[in-house]
């Protein structure tokens, strides 16, 4: 057994904990990052790679303002990772669309996009339908399928590309001396007064703090120090095309063209436990409605397929928590780990290093899922 | 989906090599229903390519490749009697979990190609073996080729090399392919030999059983003394082989003994080896290990051709490489076992006439232990040693990015290639999967077997949206 | 690269590069440029360097080319037909 003492482990090397472990190194702190052995449990390779506002934090203003301030930080973020690591991220932030198919959709949308506009406390929620007209004439080198009823557009929202994000930001924790543990399966947390035990197969770890980002492990792995924080798997399928020059340059939820000039095409939501396969109908819907709204893409061929499953909580809104049983362990689980690297690395990094706890914070605590039950 | 026109058979062949037509015969024979799918455009695999045209426009070269294709040609006159229902030009894209297969015209060159849905009750993966990549410096060169590359061309449209050809690798496909083009007056300035140093020996051990079969060894002992009385170069104890030209290949420089010198090329043709096609095998789950004496991927199966999936088994060189005449073998007892599996006839039925091809099978089989040992392919030619060499051609990823984010902790072929991009273009780790698996657990001093395989997910081969959406 | 070995009996015309070409029929793509000495058929997307068939089976997606307006297409796994118009690929398809 190899024994390591260090201030901070952070367990989870998905975009989360990588975020946390990068952001600590950054404020000086020793830290150790263990990475799990399933390889299926990673949403943070399977996702979009969008750095998003419009379309999030329905029913809780403060997330909203969480993620505006995110994208707001983001363009920094970015620039300080790709110096320091050399790495191209891809970031751009032109904005953001939802397309819109036929009049019913269209009509939600309105109605979504206002309430979200009325929600947010600050005023600073900027997104705004726009017309089928607008919409083409954004898109001047892609033809818009006859369908198409206009749109939203959300100036905070951009992209990325997600895979080179975590291996910039876990290259760059190394660099600064953080110790990266891959192939670890947490198997035992013992918490006294002073420190954490962390023991997985091979190592045992001791830490002033633990923080746990684990993703869908999150739920078992808090409780070994008094958490409750329920997560549950949500599946996402996604297709990517070959390259092509690039003719459309904003992303969606649903469609986006990477840097590189492939299709990226999503999204699907299905409840289906733990299983990542992809499924013929899935993938057929997703192709589906891609061409509805893109005609041209028909002639493209698809290259890959994957699915990956989506850790959310009962609101999909994240919950940030502190331990009360044994102070100093936190645990940390989002949905957009991709968009909220900017702040996870900043602010909830301040919060855990520094006791800093950020504005309307209590919102993000899991207790609102107790008030919502009802008995 | 329940709008999808599904035509269900009994049995299922994806491949229409030696394995798959035996068993389309042996499954007819009993009256199943049988489907068999093939990307070519005509029957017989790749050693058997183009073998009806061959033989009805190129008389005398059909007779010159000898007892074996004969054969070969009865084989495919039996199939296509067989009543099985036989569609070349369809790839295979997308296998669902309960075996229901959607595939597309391989070689449309428009978009709206019918898709086609079919459903087994029995899937049989006869899909062959493929070369063993051999990355080496200015591999992705025009005018370097595998030499099965070369075999191709001449048995589908009768072309030859032009210029001067050298020829590099080990393995006896190499030594056939080499006496072929020099039978056909083509001019090879070098033979480059990286068989292993003393493989001879290793594989002599198992010599004793291996002489009941010695035709083989007397057939590849001719083959090599043929190219040595050809006046050929031989070279071995090589070090280096490095691939030159601007836009195509002018030259190879081979690294010997400290020093190198350049051989005047217009065609390299490569060769280390055959190893399994395991894309379908994989895509569907099934499990595989790691056959380390030949390193290659095998599907792990019974005598039957079982795979680890239910209803799903193998035949041919797509599970341990065998050859044509064992990839027969195994054809005929993967149906017979389908047959027997789906109640047509009883165990003790299918026991019984199962017996001559387990015969055939083991008499075979003397030869083949020796035979592997003796190509081993050599370390040195699994990973090249000039860190520069793309080990991912598709997306240009060399060997020193593979060793550099290895050394970040990345052990998991799939975490690796979210992190290079290699293993993400359109031949989806066909060419690299096997230089990643060696790589990585070079670097983690393990075996491939620890390190594992890039996870293959659908497409199995690259289709357009619009027939994912089924739309014109 | 390659050559025939005697001549062809029947051919069909198609057009490479915007020049007429006189193949066997039957021929693929790959094989009839080949013969008749073409051996790069895209630069490579990522940078660009010259790029021809390789294991002409199908395999390998080396020898993508556009044919009759569409790009991308394996050669090696296309029949050659009458008017048919294949242009090299440059890094990026328009």
């Amino acid at each position: 057994m190899i024994k390591e003492n260090t201030e901070v482990v952070v367990i989870g090397g998905g975009v989360i904990g990588v975020s946390l472990a990068y952001g600590m190194v950054k404020k000086g702190a020793k830290v150790i990052l263990i990475d799990k052995v399933d390889n299926r449990l990673t949403a943070s390779r399977g996702n979009f790679g969008l750095v998003w506002v419009q379309g999030k934090g329905k029913g809780m203003p403060r997330y909203v303002e969480w993620c505006i301030e995110a994208t707001e930080r983001w363009p920094e973020f970015a620039e300080n990772l790709e110096t320091e690591t050399g790495f191209d991220l891809n970031y751009e932030k032109t904005g953001g669309l939802e397309i819109c198919l036929g009049e019913e959709e269209h009509q939600e949308r309105i109605n979504f996009i206002e309430e979200m506009s009325q929600a947010s406390s600050s005023g600073r929620y900027d997104c705004e339908m726009i017309s089928r007209k607008e919409l083409q004439s954004m898109l001047p080198k892609i033809t818009l399928g006859k369908e198409v009823s206009g749109g939203s557009f959300c100036s905070h929202d951009g992209c990325v590309n997600p895979l080179n994000l975590i291996k910039a930001m876990n290259s760059s924790f190394q660099q600064k001396g953080g110790g990266y543990r891959p192939e670890q399966t947490v198997q035992k947390i013992e918490c006294s007064s002073s420190e954490f035990k962390i023991e997985t197969g091979t190592h045992i770890f001791n830490a002033e703090k633990l923080v746990i980002a684990g993703g869908l492990m999150t739920t078992k792995l808090a409780r070994m120090v008094g958490m409750e924080v329920p997560v549950i798997p949500e599946r996402g399928q996604i297709l990517v095309t070959e390259r092509t020059s690039r003719v459309f340059n904003y992303p969606t939820a649903g469609i986006r063209q990477n840097f590189d000039g492939s299709f990226m095409l999503g999204s699907s939501h299905e409840a289906v436990d733990y299983d990542t396969e992809t499924s013929y109908e899935v993938l057929q819907n997703i192709a589906k409605r891609a061409i509805r709204i893109l005609p041209n893409l028909k002639n493209l061929q698809l290259i890959r397929s994957w699915a990956a499953l989506r850790v959310l909580t009962p609101d999909q809104k994240p919950v940030y928590l502190e331990s009360e049983q044994c102070p100093g362990a936190y645990a940390i689980t989002s949905h957009s780990g991709v968009s909220l690297a900017s702040i996870h690395s900043s602010i909830l990094v301040e919060w855990i290093l520094e006791k800093r706890i950020p504005r309307g914070f209590t919102a993000f605590h899991p207790e609102r899922f107790n008030v919502q039950e009802a008995i | 989906m329940n709008s999808i026109r599904v035509k269900k058979f009994d049995y299922i062949i994806i491949g229409a090599g030696p394995a798959g037509m035996a068993a389309a015969i042996t499954a007819r024979a009993h009256g199943l229903s049988v489907l068999v799918l093939d990307e070519q455009p005509s029957a017989g695999g790749q050693i058997f390519r183009n073998i009806e045209t061959l033989e009805a426009t190129r008389k005398s070269e059909f007779s010159k490749l000898g007892q074996e294709y004969e054969s070969g040609s009865s084989l495919v006159r039996r199939f296509k009697k067989c009543g099985a229902d036989y569609f070349p030009d369809r790839s295979v894209w997308q296998i669902d979990n309960n075996l229901q297969i959607h595939h597309v015209s391989a070689s449309a060159s428009k978009s709206n190609s019918a898709i086609s849905h079919c459903q087994a009750k029995r899937l049989l993966i006869a899909v062959g073996a493929m070369e063993r990549p051999m990355p080496l410096p200015g591999w992705t060169i025009p005018g370097v080729m595998p030499c099965t590359a070369a075999d191709v061309l001449y048995k589908s449209s009768g072309f030859i090399p032009d210029g001067e050809v050298v020829l590099a690798g080990s393995g006896p496909l190499l030594l056939l392919i080499g006496c072929r083009l020099l039978d056909v007056g083509v001019h090879v300035s070098a033979f480059l030999d990286t068989s292993m140093n003393g493989a001879l020996l290793k594989a002599l051990p198992l010599l004793p059983k291996a002489l009941r079969s010695h035709k083989y060894l007397i057939r590849g002992l001719s083959l090599l003394w043929k190219i040595r009385k050809a006046g050929i170069p031989i070279y071995s104890g090589i070090q280096n082989i490095e691939a030159l030209g601007s836009s195509k290949l002018e030259k190879v420089r081979i690294s010997k003994s400290g020093k190198f010198f350049d051989v005047k090329a217009d065609l390299l043709l490569l060769h280390n080896g055959v190893v399994p096609n395991v894309q379908i095998t994989r895509n569907l789950g099934c499990e595989h290990r790691w056959y380390d004496v030949q390193r290659y991927w095998e599907p792990i199966v019974d005598d039957w051709g079982n795979t680890s999936v239910d209803d799903v088994s193998i035949a041919g060189d797509c599970g341990r490489v065998a050859g044509a005449a064992i990839s027969q073998v195994s054809g005929h007892l993967a149906a017979l076992e389908t047959v027997f599996q789906l109640g047509v006839i009883s165990q003790a039925e299918r026991d019984k006439l199962s017996q001559p091809h387990h015969i055939e099978l083991a008499r075979h089989n003397h030869v083949r232990p020796f035979l592997d040992k003796l190509f081993q392919p050599g370390k040195k030619w699994l990973i090249p040693e000039n860190d520069k060499t793309l080990a991912c051609r598709c997306e240009e990823v060399k060997v020193s990015e593979i060793r550099e984010t290895v050394r970040m902790g990345i052990k998991d072929p799939d975490r690796l290639k979210s992190m290079t991009r290699c293993g993400m273009g359109y031949c989806q780790a066909r060419m690299c999967g096997l230089t990643v698996s060696e790589i990585i657990a070079e670097e983690n001093k393990v075996s491939p077997e620890e390190i594992g395989y890039f996870r293959v997910r659908s497409p199995i081969r690259p289709v357009t949206l619009g027939q994912v959406a089924e739309i014109d | 690269m390659f050559k025939k070995q005697y001549e062809s009996h029947e051919t069909v015309s198609i057009i490479f590069e915007g020049k007429k070409l006189d193949v066997e029929k039957g021929l693929t793509v790959a094989s009839a440029l080949l013969v008749s000495g073409n051996t790069v058929f895209r630069s490579s997307v990522v940078s660009g360097e010259p790029r021809g068939p390789y294991c002409m089976m199908g395999v390998c997606f080396e020898c993508l080319i556009e044919i009759d307006g569409i790009p991308n297409q394996r050669a090696c796994m296309i029949p050659v037909r009458d008017a048919m118009k294949i242009k090299r690929q440059q890094k990026n398809k328009e």
